[in-house]
């Protein structure tokens, strides 16, 4: 038998940092919304944000404007202070593709 | 998108709900989103990474074979099912190939060069060794392949444009002697396979390989690329600067800042060609034949080519290729690289009213880039901010009737000199001996 050996092309990936840890459950919970716009974003996250309040007693959805909004804007440090100073639990952000 | 969630540095085997595009359109029916609700629910409380640590690091596989060609076969299947190849056959990049290969670095084979987006996987130049010998690739090709590499990765947003819809590609300009040193065409055929100046092919070829296998580009799932052309091998080709009538300067030069006769790529993302029919039918005068062949690449220019918005303040509309001989009777006339540039930035002007019937608009006023947003104030609208932009390059067959037109996605144009080993010369002396024929090719 002839034995070919050759390398993996894929090269290695290192993880650097963990996810976000995951809220236990989602009631009484403040969420908010960081929305670039795209995507029909414009309808699908005002329908999420009647469904959280729906689905799960207490919980507070900041409206999709509460923070800047679009490419340019969602993903700079301003707007992640903008989020952290808010006080929310955990944020959405959509949407891409 | 679980290329993005590793190229961030998070663990790849995120939460995801996904659905079929139809629900991102206009007017789309959104029942399925409240149907799956449960799902986004769970992602955001029960979901917990299976990876928490090395999700992923390089080694060496194995097959056998009854016979050589046997094992060549079950490489390749086993290449493909992992959805490390490109359809045509590859090198399994064996260590001996690879190691032939690394002969032509001048750093170390664990010299990281960066995190190849979307995915993340890190490049060093063993990777793109590995790369090119999959490619068939020769050692005196990587300097070219690692500079290239490395111009990609410092590309402004390389994330975005490996995995955009548009599918912009990589078009690589070569400067210097090592293009011919290399048997890089800059002649007849540059952007077509060459038996005589065969390395384009491989360096391009590698260059796209780490897009997908390291990067993550794989269609329809790390790069959007609705159409995907010239997927299998980029653009890599040399400028012509034998061709250059006197007193042009290389590329290079012009664009970056290197003094002519400087080894160095220069990375533009183009996304389209379009061949250009520039020399006149009848008995027009040289004057005539020159300035309707402006007229008609002007023409070709003058479309809403939003995905150039991305490079409209800094980057590039597009490249346009002269062949040398059209290069040196324009230059008898008195044109220069400055007067064709500005001919053509000043006559590619869009009249708001065009731009304003095909929704163009919209698409400035969400530009990320104010300077960007700020020229929707234009009428007539340029096509990039000023005529420095437009890439201006010498180059294809001695012959002229075509030029050529490359339009980009480029919100840069990245440039880098090319590091050679000091056994440089010695490779090359291997090139002549294996493919029988110097660097001024022969044949025809």
């Amino acid at each position: 038998m002839i034995k070919l050996e050759f390398h993996d092309p894929s090269g290695a990936l290192e993880v650097t940092q963990p996810h976000a840890p995951r809220l236990a459950s989602l009631e009484g919970r403040r969420i908010g919304f960081v929305s670039n716009e795209q995507w029909q974003a414009y309808r699908m996250l005002p329908m999420l944000k009647e469904m959280l309040e729906q689905d799960f007693p207490g919980v507070a959805v900041l409206p999709v404007d509460a923070f800047p909004q679009g490419n340019a804007l969602i993903g700079t440090e301003e707007t992640a202070a903008l989020v952290k100073k808010s006080g929310v639990d955990a944020v959405i952000v959509g949407n891409a593709a | 998108m679980k290329n993005a969630v590793s190229g961030i540095g998070l663990a790849p085997d995120a939460a995801m709900v996904t659905f079929p595009i139809d629900m991102f359109l206009p007017g789309s029916d959104l029942a399925s989103l409240k149907e799956r609700r449960r799902e986004f629910y769970d992602g955001l409380t029960r979901w917990k990474s299976q990876l928490a640590q090395a999700a992923g690091s390089a080694k060496m596989l194995a097959v056998e074979g009854a016979t050589y060609e046997d094992a060549l076969v079950k490489a390749n299947n086993l290449l493909l099912a992992n959805l490390w190849g490109d359809g045509l056959p590859l090198w399994p990049a064996t260590k001996e190939r690879v190691d032939w290969i690394l002969r032509g670095s001048a750093l170390p084979r664990t010299h990281v060069l960066g995190k190849f987006p979307p995915r993340g996987g890190v490049t060093t130049i063993e990777t793109c060794a590995i790369a090119l010998a999959m490619a068939g690739g020769r050692p005196e090709y990587l300097p070219v392949l690692v500079a290239a590499v490395d111009a990609c990765l410092e590309s402004e947003g390389f994330d975005q444009l490996q995995a955009t819809s548009g599918g912009p590609f990589p078009a690589v300009i070569v400067n210097g002697p090592i293009a011919k040193q290399i048997r890089l065409n800059s002649g007849f055929g540059l952007l077509g396979p060459d038996p005589q100046r065969p390395a384009g092919a491989s360096i391009g070829r590698a260059l796209r390989l780490l897009q997908q296998n390291v990067g993550g580009a794989l269609p329809g799932v790390g790069t959007m690329a609705i159409f995907g052309g010239m997927r299998y091998t980029n653009a890599v080709f040399a400028e012509d600067e034998e061709g250059l009538p006197p007193g042009w300067q290389p590329h290079a030069a012009e664009r970056h800042g290197y003094p002519p006769g400087t080894n160095s790529v220069s990375v533009v993302f183009a996304s389209g060609v379009a061949n250009v029919r520039r020399r006149g039918a009848k008995k027009e005068t040289p004057e005539e034949d020159a300035l309707n062949g402006m007229w008609r690449m002007a023409d070709f220019m003058r479309t809403p080519n939003l995905a150039a918005l991305a490079g409209w303040e800094k980057g590039t509309p597009g490249i346009m290729m002269l062949a040398p001989v059209v290069a040196r009777r324009m230059a008898e006339l008195g044109w220069t690289q400055r007067s064709i540039r500005e001919f053509l930035w000043e006559h590619s002007k869009i009249p708001m009213a065009q731009m304003r019937r095909a929704g163009a608009p919209a698409w400035i006023e969400i530009d990320a880039n104010p300077v960007t947003r700020s020229s929707i104030k234009l009428d007539p609208w340029p096509i990039c901010s000023k005529p420095d932009n437009i890439v201006l390059i010498v180059a294809g067959g001695s012959h002229p009737t075509h030029s050529y037109w490359l339009q980009a996605h480029s919100p840069s144009v990245t440039g880098r000199v090319i590091r050679v080993p000091e056994s440089f010369e010695r490779l090359l002396a291997d090139a002549d001996r294996d493919l029988g024929c110097g660097e001024d090719v022969c044949r025809i």
